[in-house]
């Protein structure tokens, strides 16, 4: 059988633990008071008791029954007097204030009784007072009584009693009132980061948990909530500009290539023309084709990581001296001065693979558009704030202000170099990579004209140093 | 050279087998990862080609698996998975190459070609000799019909990979993975430079070229 919903909320579980603790924490707290109050008076009664038999019983052991009577005259006018009984061995009575013994049998041993006693008030009223008594057998064989009225002492008690109930109630009802206090508060912020939940799954991926900026445990939560979703919204827009992106991409080559293809299928069918070489050509639209959409694919996938897989501590100059080994050949070939300026010593974190992919993209691009007789110059140095910066520059054309903004954005291409395939994505995919590792990439002008051509472009990836 | 080739999508499967055996190789096809352990259970294989993902036993299971019974019988992944992770678990398990669909095929032929060759030469050489050409491992020198070269350490570890797989088509990425160690593929010819270099080194000045240019492949060292 299901509990209906209310007694299944956190809140109302809450509410009844707390209640239960508050009302165990209290019982125990009552009791040890009545114990040390009520419980202490029926002791100290009793000690009184206790020790007037043991004076009287002192008297007669010392003097006789003549002198215990004599005691017990003398006590009777004593402003609290005990209630006294002396019976004869047979339990006849002797003498005493009290008719006849309250206990039914005795069998000579002391014996303890509670019972009451019967007095008159102002107005000749009967009441009955509670007593306690104890009964003993004198060394005589004669039986001995001694009782005290303890009506004060239960008054007393009553008294403490009351009070303790009163307490208690007020006890559980403050529990109570704590425990839907605690209850509301913990099931209001419930409410506020189930709400958002709710929104999410209903589509909105926009919806934020408040943050009440009480620092406890449900702000946390809530802060976590928010920074999950604002990954996620990244994520999910990342993904979004990526499929954008990829059909962009993709599909002005695929055109080209089924263009290509249904004008060679044509032109065959006619007879005229050659298959071979529309088919190479074809060929070669489809790597174009495929490397766009691989460069395409590691953007989207470093940027919904959100950072480098498999991290590894790297040394700058030497990842610089990979990467200018494997293109000054290329350049000294293309009669372009190559130069590499690498500071050692230092220390990234980052995935090797992907900043050298970084670095040679770079690299192709400053190798593209740099002219022959031009220079490129590949430096690995530390900023002064700490971070690492590589930086190629060229004496290409480079990169008009308002355009580098664009150009480091995804899939953005220059007009001038929309022929060029993949262009597009090299420094897309630097960006990308840069991100990945908590950096940046900075574009600005290079050296300034050289001849014709200028003022050149000088690209930097600039990284954090590694702890 | 036997060839098994474990591999779901059966057109692909089909164009493989097609090639392979116009290169003289004799295939044997597999269709899901059970059939390929048995086949591979079953027979002498030069080279496996094997699919990453495939219907009932996937090919690292496979690898893993036919490893552990103690074949030691060359493994060239297909992987439709690029990331350098896959790449990593794919050798892990025992793969000895990766191939990231989809791929040229000349690209495939040259890496299975490399792999089986890769079996012959179990014990360490010293001495590489190809026609003419002569690479001292130990002393880290190259001769040409007696003459010495002199050689860039870069340019050395590519005629290396280039002697130890001399008659052998390699393409340029095998080159940049295996003599670079980089796993992307660069917008400009780096590679084209590197050989050429290498090139005008061993074969200027000599009667005959032993570094070839393979169309539409990348290139070949004959003796």
């Amino acid at each position: 059988m299901r509990l209906p919903r209310l007694f299944r909320t956190t809140p109302f579980r809450l509410t009844l633990l707390f209640l239960a603790l508050f009302a165990a924490a209290a019982s125990a707290f009552l009791a040890y008071i009545y114990v040390a109050t009520a419980g202490e008076a029926t002791r100290r009664t009793d000690q009184e008791i206790t020790r007037e038999m043991r004076s009287l019983a002192a008297a007669y052991d010392r003097a006789g029954m003549d002198a215990l009577n004599q005691s017990l005259i003398e006590r009777a006018a004593s402003e609290r007097p005990f209630l006294y009984l002396l019976m004869k061995p047979d339990g006849a009575r002797i003498s005493g204030s009290i008719a006849e013994s309250p206990l039914d049998k005795f069998d000579g041993t002391p014996t303890w009784t509670s019972f009451s006693v019967t007095d008159a008030d102002v107005q000749g009223r009967a009441i009955k007072h509670p007593a306690r008594g104890l009964q003993e057998r004198m060394g005589g064989g004669e039986i001995l009584f001694v009782g005290a009225d303890i009506g004060e002492d239960e008054a007393y008690v009553v008294k403490i009693v009351r009070a303790l109930w009163g307490a208690g109630a007020l006890i559980i009802v403050l529990g109570l009132l704590g425990g839907v206090l605690v209850s509301r508060n913990v099931s209001r912020s419930m409410a506020g980061l189930t709400d958002v939940v709710t929104a999410v799954r209903n589509g909105d991926l926009g919806a934020r948990a408040h943050v009440r900026g009480a620092r406890d445990e449900f702000d946390e939560l809530a802060e976590g909530l928010n920074e999950m979703l604002d990954r996620l919204e990244r994520s999910m827009a990342g993904h979004r500009h990526a499929g954008d992106a990829i059909a962009h991409d993709l599909r002005s080559p695929l055109t080209r290539l089924r263009a290509r293809l249904e004008v060679a299928y044509l032109d065959v069918e006619a007879g005229k023309g050659n298959a071979e070489e529309a088919l190479a050509q074809a060929l070669d639209d489809t790597d174009g084709v495929l490397k766009t959409f691989g460069a395409v694919l590691a953007i989207a996938r470093l940027q919904a990581a959100g950072q480098a897989p498999n991290p590894t501590n790297i040394d700058p100059a030497v990842l610089g001296a990979d990467i200018a080994e494997l293109y000054e050949p290329l350049c000294e070939d293309k009669g372009i001065d190559f130069k590499a300026e690498l500071i050692p010593d230092l220390t990234i974190r980052g995935n090797q693979e992907f900043l050298a992919q970084a670095l040679a993209n770079i690299l192709d691009n400053a190798v593209k558009y740099t002219p022959s007789g031009g220079a490129i110059m590949l430096r690995v140095r530390r900023r002064s704030s700490g971070e690492v910066e590589f930086s190629v520059t060229d004496t290409g054309p480079g990169v008009p202000e308002e355009d580098r903004e664009r150009v480091v954005q995804r899939f953005v291409r220059l007009e001038n170099s929309r022929n060029e395939p993949g262009a597009g994505l090299g420094l897309s995919l630097v960006g990308a990579v840069a991100e990945a590792h908590g950096g940046r990439l900075e574009l600005a002008e290079g050296p300034g004209k050289v001849g014709e051509i200028g003022p050149g472009l000088r690209v930097a990836l600039i990284l954090p140093r590694a702890l | 050279m036997r060839i098994l080739i474990v591999e779901d999508d059966l057109e692909a499967a089909e164009a493989m087998v097609r090639g392979l055996s116009d290169g003289g190789h004799a295939c044997t096809q597999a269709a899901d990862g059970e059939e390929g352990l048995n086949a591979a259970r079953g027979g002498e294989f030069d080279v496996m080609i094997v699919d990453r993902m495939m219907p009932k036993m996937d090919g690292v299971t496979l690898i893993e698996t036919i490893r552990r019974e103690g074949d030691q019988t060359p493994v060239l992944f297909l992987s439709a998975l690029g990331e350098i992770n896959d790449r990593v678990a794919g050798l892990k398990a025992g793969g000895d190459d990766y191939l990231v669909k989809p791929y040229a095929f000349a690209e495939l032929i040259a890496r299975v070609e490399a792999l089986s060759r890769r079996r012959e030469t179990g014990s360490v050489q010293t001495l590489l000799r190809v026609g003419e050409l002569e690479m001292d491992l130990i002393g880290r020198s190259v001769h040409r019909q007696g003459k010495e070269i002199d050689l860039q350490p870069r340019e050395f570890q590519l005629l290396e990979f280039m002697m130890r797989h001399a008659g052998q088509s390699v393409t340029r990425t095998m080159l940049l993975e295996k003599v670079w160690e980089y796993h992307f593929d660069p917008q400009t010819n780096v590679i084209d430079v590197h050989i050429s270099r290498l090139r005008s080194k061993i074969d200027k000045g000599f009667d005959r070229p032993m570094l070839q240019t393979v169309r539409g492949a990348g290139y070949r060292l004959d003796a």
